[in-house]
């Protein structure tokens, strides 16, 4: 079967059962991707499928038949980051940053659905990510930095 | 030419002298440094520590590019996974592999037997729902789940004592092979004479506080690969400690610790669960030599939060006895810690000698052995489950007394170290009070006390807590410094990163230490086989431990540089100073940058070594805090809504205060989930845990997390080492739990004793169930 995955066409041929989470980190070798916890309890795994956020530890990975997933590893042009990875970087909104591209994937699609949330819009967007370390004021800190603007001309 | 007589290299020595990690102290040889640098007082100038350096390692982070353990793969790796006892206590009879050996991709199963004896892996005699009992390894995550699926093992159940009352009582069943109370207890420590002090007071408070088991539950789950390169085992681990893991994994395999090579690069959070070779490590790497191939073992999340460690629950019977003024006369603490089937005596008696200057105080903790999974140190252990209580009661007290809360702990603020009866290297705890209390607003709070006028039902609340932890860090702790022959500078440690930040805050010191820009500087951490040895990254070691045997290694690799540059620059070392990567001479616009330097040096490498040198043993160091927390509760639901938390810590010198607010973030949030969701639940009737997960097991999410204003206060402490710089990690999490606790008694007029504040408890403390 044909999956997209970050804008490249890949054949993969999974076991019956196999989940998306698997295929990338182990066929597709994109580790960026993170096991946490196998439930769709905490987030780590966030990717998008065509366009929506989703629990890659649940989706099975036949049912993803010809579609597009972007992964923490698709977000960047290039080597440009996009602005929420450099928001992340200015507002250290990683600490050991297991989780971090989950909460990325997570505020990408959210920023996607609502370009300016208010800080209650972001909590509940991305209230389906835990991190243990507790980055959660960074992290609103980031976002609404990226909504205002801030981060939309690249670094050089 | 003729050899100038070379002056005798200065010499290190050994001493023996008082250690103390996690709040414990021992006696120990350490090594006294060939020289010690100035201290860096608060009146020193620096260019990048103390700065808001971002974090070095931050772009791996968000690109997906840091490689995590569970992200290494090597060629040929098999994928491997424990099977874990589903009853709390009796005989594993036995476990049939046919079955399992026959799935296709299978390649090895063991068992009882099959581990080195030094592992004690698979022990017969089952002591836990959890323990590790048979392990299969196969080509594929496929496979193997359907191998371990296949596999038939057998456990003739027993009774079992899983709370410390059942482990207590008379005719319990062992779960360990001598008695269930832990040798030594009940462990007592007291100064002065508690009856004089109680007799004395004008008031007494007795209370009984419960607080309850808190999982780590870090995203990452524990995990190791593992690989024979030769007759070197090379193994890939998220740990706390690689070289307590290397000393670990070569005791239990019998190898020499030089053919055991540890590395980490990238954790995915600690805590405190993960300081050493756990089951996966051993797993990984016996099936590694019985395959000859690399193995790959993490944890499932059920594994995670079920034997993984965790903070043990404790039962603190607590008087207190004070004059009418406030003055404590008395502080006394019974207490009960169930550990598990194994663990260390972390218990929460020692903040009651150190918090407050009391002349009386006497603590008995009794340690007992249950049929659950062993505890582990968890972010400030016995510290966190201790302030809960002492800071429930000081509260109770300040009510009592008709005390303002934060007038009766300045009253008794400790001037001195009560415990130990020497002075504080440093101690702003009267600053934390001051600054924290300021930006609440906690004067005017009742001005903010009136309900919501759309929701009557909903109170709200202010309270407070205070802390203290001891982090002095200390020796032995080494580093290497050199400077390549382009002028970029490696630090070299083997130290851990748990998502601390040490790897920027260290390359922050080792540019200060050396005049270079922070940009040249690259720290290299996290592998045994190349490092110089530093012990675990606990006990908010790693700042005060580390940093000054980098900032040592650093001037000492400044000092040869000089050595050379002063002939190519032709004028006396004493003239040379170093900025910017460049070394200028004094008073002149003549200067050489240190490429031009190394450039002439070629390949002559300048290596500079550095130790960090013994604690001073007449101060006590330590970090104090205070926080306050607003809370709402809805009186008719007994929900509470954290609003807002202000923190104020004194950690001495802040080398990155924006890594220092996300620490305190983190802490402060840890701790809110310790004092509102967090509780491991076994059943009665089986043992076995019912929330081995992260949906019954809630910790924080982002939308519980409040306004908090974290900062900190004080100066560099130039009496603790010689950076000035203190711990952090974990002093944020130990007053959370115990302050908003005391706000949610301010909302509704009545105590709390026992967290976490589920709704049930709150409507049970306000008299409405």
């Amino acid at each position: 079967m044909r999956l997209t995955v970050n804008g490249r066409a890949a054949e993969v041929s999974p076991e019956p059962g196999e989940r998306l989470l698997t295929t990338v980190t182990e066929r597709l070798h994109l580790t960026g991707t993170k096991f946490g916890c196998g439930h769709g309890e905490c987030g780590a795994c966030s990717v998008l499928v065509d366009g929506r956020l989703t629990y890659a530890c649940l989706a099975l990975t036949e049912a993803c038949d010809g579609a597009a997933v972007t992964t923490v590893e698709g977000l960047a042009t290039g080597e440009t980051l996009a602005p929420l990875q450099r928001a992340f970087i200015a507002h250290d909104a990683a600490q050991c940053g297991y989780c971090t591209p989950g909460q990325l994937i997570a505020a990408t699609r959210l920023l996607e659905r609502n370009a300016n949330p208010t800080e209650n819009e972001i909590k509940v967007g991305m209230s389906g990510n835990l991190c243990r370390c507790g980055t959660y004021p960074k992290i609103i800190t980031a976002i609404q930095a990226v909504a205002r603007g801030e981060f939309a001309a690249p670094a050089r | 030419m003729p050899r100038k007589k070379a002056s005798p290299a200065p010499r290190k020595g050994f001493i023996k002298t008082i250690v103390e990690v996690e709040g414990r102290t021992e006696t120990r040889v350490v090594e006294i440094p060939a020289f010690e640098p100035t201290p860096w007082g608060p009146d020193t100038a620096l260019e990048t520590v103390g700065t808001r350096a971002v974090r070095v390692d931050a772009g791996e982070k968000v690109t997906g590019q840091a490689k995590y353990t569970a992200d290494i793969a090597r060629p040929g790796m098999l994928h491997a996974i424990i099977l874990r006892s589903w009853v709390a206590r009796g005989t594993l009879v036995s476990v049939d592999v046919d079955a399992a050996r026959k799935i296709r991709g299978v390649i090895d199963v063991i068992g009882p037997g099959d581990a080195p004896a030094k592992t004690r892996l698979f022990p017969r005699k089952v002591t836990y729902a959890g323990q590790p009992i048979a392990a299969v390894c196969a080509e594929s995550l496929h496979a193997v789940t359907a191998g371990i699926r296949a596999l038939r093992a057998k456990i003739e159940t027993a009774p079992f004592a899983a709370t410390f009352e059942a482990a207590t009582a008379p005719d319990a069943p062992l779960v360990r092979s001598k008695g269930n109370v832990a040798e030594g207890s009940p462990v007592v420590n007291a100064r002065g004479n508690l009856a004089r002090g109680l007799a004395r007071a004008d008031v007494v408070i007795e209370r009984e506080y419960r607080t309850p088991v808190q999982l780590h539950s870090a995203i990452e789950p524990h995990g190791a690969v593992a690989e024979w390169q030769g007759d070197q085992l090379v193994v890939w681990e998220s740990t706390q400690g690689i070289f307590r893991t290397r000393e670990q994994l070569a005791e239990g395999l019998e190898l020499p610790q030089s053919r055991v090579r540890v590395i980490k690069q990238y954790m995915g959070g600690g805590f405190g669960a993960k300081n050493g070779a756990g089951p996966h490590t051993f797993v990984a790497a016996i099936f590694a030599r019985r395959t000859g191939r690399p193995v790959r073992c993490v944890n499932s999340r059920k594994a995670e939060q079920s034997d993984s460690g965790n903070r043990p629950a404790t039962t603190q019977r607590v008087t207190i006895g004070a004059k009418r003024n406030g003055t404590l006369t008395a502080i006394s603490l019974s207490a009960d810690i169930p550990l598990g089937v194994g663990g260390w005596e972390g218990g929460p008696g020692q903040l009651y000698h150190e918090l407050y200057a009391c002349p009386n105080v006497r603590t008995e903790e009794t340690f007992a052995y249950v049929n659950a999974s062993a505890m582990q140190a968890f972010r400030a252990p016995g510290y966190a489950e201790g302030a809960f209580a002492l800071e429930g009661a000081i509260n109770a007290l300040a009510a009592k007394l008709g005390m303002d809360p934060l007038a009766l702990r300045r009253r008794n603020y400790a001037k001195t170290d009560p415990r130990k009866k020497r002075p504080w290297s440093g101690n702003a705890l009267l600053e934390c009070y001051e600054q924290a209390a300021a930006r609440f607003g906690w004067d005017t709070r009742d001005s903010r006390r009136g309900p919501a006028a759309s929701r009557a039902q909903v109170r709200r609340g202010f309270g407070m807590a205070a802390q203290i932890w001891p982090t002095g860090g200390g020796p032995p702790a080494y580093a290497h410094v050199r400077i390549n022959a382009d002028a970029s500078i490696d630090l070299l440690t083997g130290t851990q990163d748990l998502g601390t930040g040490a790897r920027t805050i260290l390359s922050q010191v080792v540019a200060d230490a050396m005049g270079a820009r922070l940009s040249d500087v690259h720290t290299v951490i996290g592998d045994t086989g190349s490092l110089p040895y530093t012990g675990n990254s606990w006990g908010s070691m790693t700042t005060p431990s580390v940093a000054p045997a980098a900032r040592m290694a650093a001037e000492d690799a400044r000092r040869m540089l000089l050595d050379a540059a002063a002939p190519m620059l032709g004028v006396p070392l004493g003239k040379l100073e170093t900025r910017n990567s460049t070394v200028c001479v004094r008073g002149t616009d003549r200067s050489m940058t240190f490429a031009e330097v190394t450039k002439e040096l070629g390949d002559v490498m300048i290596i500079g070594r550095g130790t960090r040198g013994p604690n001073p043993l007449d101060v006590s160091v330590a970090t104090f805090g205070a926080q306050f927390a607003e809370v709402e509760v809805d009186t008719r639901t007994g929900v509470v809504r954290v609003v807002r938390i202000v923190a104020a810590h004194d950690a001495g010198r802040i080398l990155n205060p924006t890594l220092a607010e996300s620490q305190l973030e983190g802490g402060i949030i840890q701790g809110l989930g310790y004092g509102m969701f967090e509780e491991r639940v076994l059943d009665p009737a089986t043992g076995l845990q019912l929330n081995p997960d992260l949906h019954d097991y809630r910790i924080p999410t982002i939308a519980d997390t409040p306004v908090i204003d974290a900062f900190c206060v004080g100066q560099a402490d130039a009496a603790a080492n010689h950076t000035g710089a203190r711990g952090l990690a974990e002093p944020p999490i130990i007053p959370t739990a115990p302050a908003i606790a005391a706000a949610v008694a301010d909302a509704i007029g009545a105590e709390l004793h026992e967290i976490p504040l589920t709704p049930w408890r709150v409507l049970a403390a306000a008299g409405e169930v």
